[in-house]
């Protein structure tokens, strides 16, 4: 397992999850110092941090990138001595970037592919709580073209339009018995296609601090007559529904970042989050036939979330940086509406990555994160389902760019 | 900042992330407590020996909430736990009922599957004639016996009539002498499940009150019988001292088949073809035929019976006038309906009282099943008293499904816990199947 997870480090991460189904890997040399980025002008990933940012970029340049995600959930009855465990279900969330524009012009274009959103959950078909879900699999993916304008040599604003294209697949047991003794099963899959924006303003101060502020807006994905699969006994199937329709929030994040220079060679930037969570108040699901089963009304209740975060870049040698970070994530999942597909709690984020020059263009950047979600007992207030959850992740990404 | 510091704390990260690779929980070690399940038995009823859909027969034997819970003993000490199995040839054992489809819009329609396990008959003197089952030889932790009454225990003849407690015993019939609570004490045992006493006033409801042989066990009798039962139970059959579960008598009157079947049900049926019908006329225990009313019982085989309205020889439809009502077994009248919840109410004081007096675990089965009656989600699945869409009470609408038995086993394990300071695991409830459907 070390020297695995040793090898990790010189692998560079692309898709983690963080705060429900939320994903913040959306740069490596960010993933390594916990996240944190909106108060600093790294690199191309500032289309994403802040767009603010962009145009206060020595270089043009792109980027290339992905994350492993290896994420384990455990559940354990209240009263059970099992322990279920879901399946080993990698996911690689991509982040690409493009900067260009000539880097002495105040305007400055921008172009980001990322996933903010995701998640793969999968417990057994035959788990303690498949009624409630045998897995989740949702990805969003963002395209964000960008715009970012130096307004004075030290203010920059910019601001980008998102399209997102989002996917879910998500499966239940039904609670009806098919003649083989074997419960019915519901999958429902979807696809939708939304829009949303994403800006940010930055600043160099006289003291040389960098402050960043960003908004990424809400995004409600819209799954329309999609899917509905059910498996139930055949003298029912004619009252089950082949269509579903649901809108699921993708929630807002607020930032606020700043950037310090304690030396030439090292950068140190601190980040807070607030993850406008509050909007998930149930998921909702509308069959196109109601004879068998009503619409769906799951509370969910969400709160606002809220993470905040540390990271250091240090220049180990020209060529070489060496990035290390922290964070603390606040789960948005109140008492009562923890879910099986998002067994979510407050985490510890820890996050270490190296970044390499290859050459004056060329250079790779390595992160490895490790998250680790609080034990959780609970008691789901619609499904019942009562006892302990402990999740943890760990994420290794990689990244290539190429500037000029 | 240091690159050596940033090297270090990189390293320190992967020896973190690799120390917790699997999200660790507490662990858990169960414990039998004070109690000792080295070996358990089940001495009970139809509920005990997994008696479902209108039958004993093997699936159901398979999911006994006795098996359920021994099985989980095992993980604090408890031994081997032998159940009555009909074997695989006779599978079917005494024939049950399946659900085959429904009719439009939503009737069931319900099969008997034939008995497999009946080798013939015998001959009681002065009681008649009694079908046998195979005979069961080896060991037995299950000594549920379908139909058998507390003032049953006691009877010296009760082996030759009861073709359940007759495949048990070594006897054929009518040559047994052996009362079910002598026979159940035979061996030593060190643990025991005892839930007695159903039967002395569900054959009443279940009639209709129209049997006078099935009228409730005399209330001063039934205390005295359950004080002897459970003053030899906690002897150990012979081991000096035993531990135990008793549970009381759930409330009939809330299990589908009294429920299903309403008043407000057979009217919307019969007018629509008569909008003129307004009343449904019963014929009560005692008194004249009369118009029923909300707190009469119309019992589950009224529906398959499909007698209303039916003219008879004289041309007066069945149940539409009072020269024709419901006949009395099918209907448990207001009054009926009274003393069976009298008796139960008397029986269950009985019963707490004499758990409490001997130290033994009790299950208060009469809460749970009416907490369940309404609907209770159970890790996401929907159980209520629903006739057959409920997921807890089997084709039969008394007896349980193997989800229905799952929750009494939890129930069970739970006052066991309780009482003993035992932490034996509970059963995944889920994992256990409702009525089929085909």
């Amino acid at each position: 397992m070390k020297k695995i997870l040793l090898s990790f480090l010189l692998a560079v991460p692309i898709l983690g999850y963080s705060q429900a189904f939320q994903v913040n890997l959306q740069g490596q040399k960010q993933t390594a110092m916990g996240g944190a980025g909106t108060g600093v002008a790294l690199d191309e990933a500032a289309v994403f941090f802040n767009p603010g940012a962009v145009s206060f970029l020595k270089k043009n340049g792109v980027q290339a990138g992905a994350s492993a995600i290896f994420l384990k959930a455990a559940f354990r009855e209240n009263g059970s001595n099992l322990t279920e465990y879901t399946k080993e279900k990698l996911t690689f969330p991509p982040a690409a970037y493009a900067v260009f524009g000539n880097p002495n012009n105040r305007l400055r274009f921008g172009l980001g592919v990322y996933v903010p959103f995701g998640g793969a959950v999968h417990w057994d078909p035959n788990w303690t709580g498949k009624y409630a879900v045998t897995s989740l699999d949702l990805q969003a993916i963002y395209v964000q073209p960008t715009l970012s304008y130096k307004i004075t040599d030290h203010i920059g604003i910019g601001a980008g339009l998102v399209y997102s294209r989002g996917k879910v697949d998500l499966r239940r047991g039904i609670p009806l018995t098919l003649n083989d003794g074997t419960s019915g099963t519901a999958q429902l899959k979807g696809n939708s296609n939304d829009f949303g924006w994403n800006a940010g303003i930055y600043v160099e101060t006289v003291s040389g601090v960098t402050i960043g502020v960003s908004h990424r807006s809400q995004v409600t994905a819209q799954v329309k007559d999609a899917d509905a699969i059910f498996k139930v006994p055949g003298a029912l199937q004619d009252g089950f529904p082949t269509k579903f329709s649901a809108n699921l929030p993708l929630p807002a994040t607020s930032s606020i970042g700043l950037g310090f220079y304690p030396s030439s060679k090292t950068i140190i930037a601190v980040d807070a989050n607030w993850v406008h969570w509050s909007k998930y108040k149930a998921l909702v699901l509308e069959y196109n036939n109601n004879s068998r089963i009503p619409d769906t009304h799951s509370p969910r209740n969400y709160h606002d979330g809220g993470a905040v975060r540390v990271g250091i870049q240090n220049m180990a040698t020209d060529r070489l940086a060496l990035r290390l970070g922290a964070a603390y994530a606040f789960t948005p999942v109140g008492k009562g509406y923890v879910t099986p597909e998002i067994p979510d709690a407050n985490r510890i984020l820890l996050s270490a990555g190296l970044g390499y020059k290859a050459s004056e263009r060329f250079s790779i950047d390595l992160s490895f994160l490790y998250e680790n979600i609080k034990s959780r007992n609970e008691t789901n207030l619609e499904t019942g389902l009562s006892g302990t959850f402990k999740t943890v992740a760990y994420i290794p990404g990689l990244s290539l760019s190429y500037k000029w | 900042m240091n690159s050596k510091f940033i090297f270090r704390s990189i390293l320190a990260v992967a020896v973190v992330a690799a120390a917790s690779c699997k999200p660790d929980l507490k662990t858990v070690t169960p414990s039998k407590g004070s109690a000792d399940f080295s070996r358990y038995i089940a001495v009970g009823n139809s509920l005990t020996s997994g008696f479902a859909d209108g039958g004993l027969y093997l699936d159901g034997q398979q999911n006994s909430f006795p098996l359920m819970i021994a099985t989980q003993m095992q993980t604090v000490g408890g031994g081997t736990f032998s159940t009555p199995f009909f074997n695989a040839n006779q599978a079917d054992g005494s024939g049950y009922k399946k659900l085959t489809g429904f009719t439009s819009p939503s009737d069931p329609i319900i099969t008997d599957v034939p008995a497999q396990a009946v080798i013939g008959s015998a001959t009681v003197p002065g009681f008649g004639t009694v079908p046998l089952f195979a005979k069961y030889t080896g060991d037995l932790n299950n000594y549920g016996v379908p139909g058998i009454r507390l003032n049953h225990i006691t009877l010296t003849y009760y082996g030759n009539v009861n073709p359940y407690f007759e495949r048990l015993l070594p006897n054929t019939s009518p040559a047994n002498t052996v009362p079910y609570l002598n026979f159940v004490n035979s061996k030593p045992f060190t643990f025991f499940s005892m839930w007695l006493g159903n039967n002395d006033v569900l054959g009443y409801a279940t009639g209709g009150g129209a049997v006078a042989a099935d009228f409730p066990t005399d209330k001063a009798l039934f205390t005295q019988l359950y004080n002897l039962a459970a003053g030899t139970m906690v002897k150990g059959g012979g081991s000096g001292a035993a531990k135990g579960v008793v549970a009381n008598i759930p409330d009939v009157l809330s299990t589908p088949y009294f429920t299903t079947v309403t008043l407000k049900a057979l009217l919307d049926v019969i007018q629509k073809s008569q909008p003129q019908v307004q009343n449904i006329f019963i014929q009560p225990g005692t008194g004249a035929p009369r118009p029923a009313t909300a707190e009469d019982y119309f019992l589950l085989p009224l529906k398959a019976a499909n007698v209303i309205g039916k003219p008879n020889a004289a041309g007066i439809p069945y149940g539409l006038h009072p020269l024709n009502p419901v006949e009395s077994k099918y209907v448990l009248d207001k009054a009926e309906a009274a003393i069976v919840v009298d008796y139960t109410n008397s029986y269950n004081a009985t019963i707490k009282s004499v758990a409490a007096a001997n130290g033994l675990a009790f299950v208060d089965a009469n809460a749970v099943f009416k907490s369940y009656a309404a609907g209770r989600t159970v890790n996401g699945a929907l159980v209520s008293a629903a006739y057959i869409s409920g997921n807890l009470f089997s084709l039969d609408g008394i007896h349980l499904t193997p989800m229905g038995y799952a929750i009494v086993a939890n129930e069970f394990i739970k006052s066991i816990n309780a009482q003993y300071g035992s932490s034996v695991p509970i059963v995944d409830v889920t994992k256990y199947r409702g009525v089929k459907f085909p």
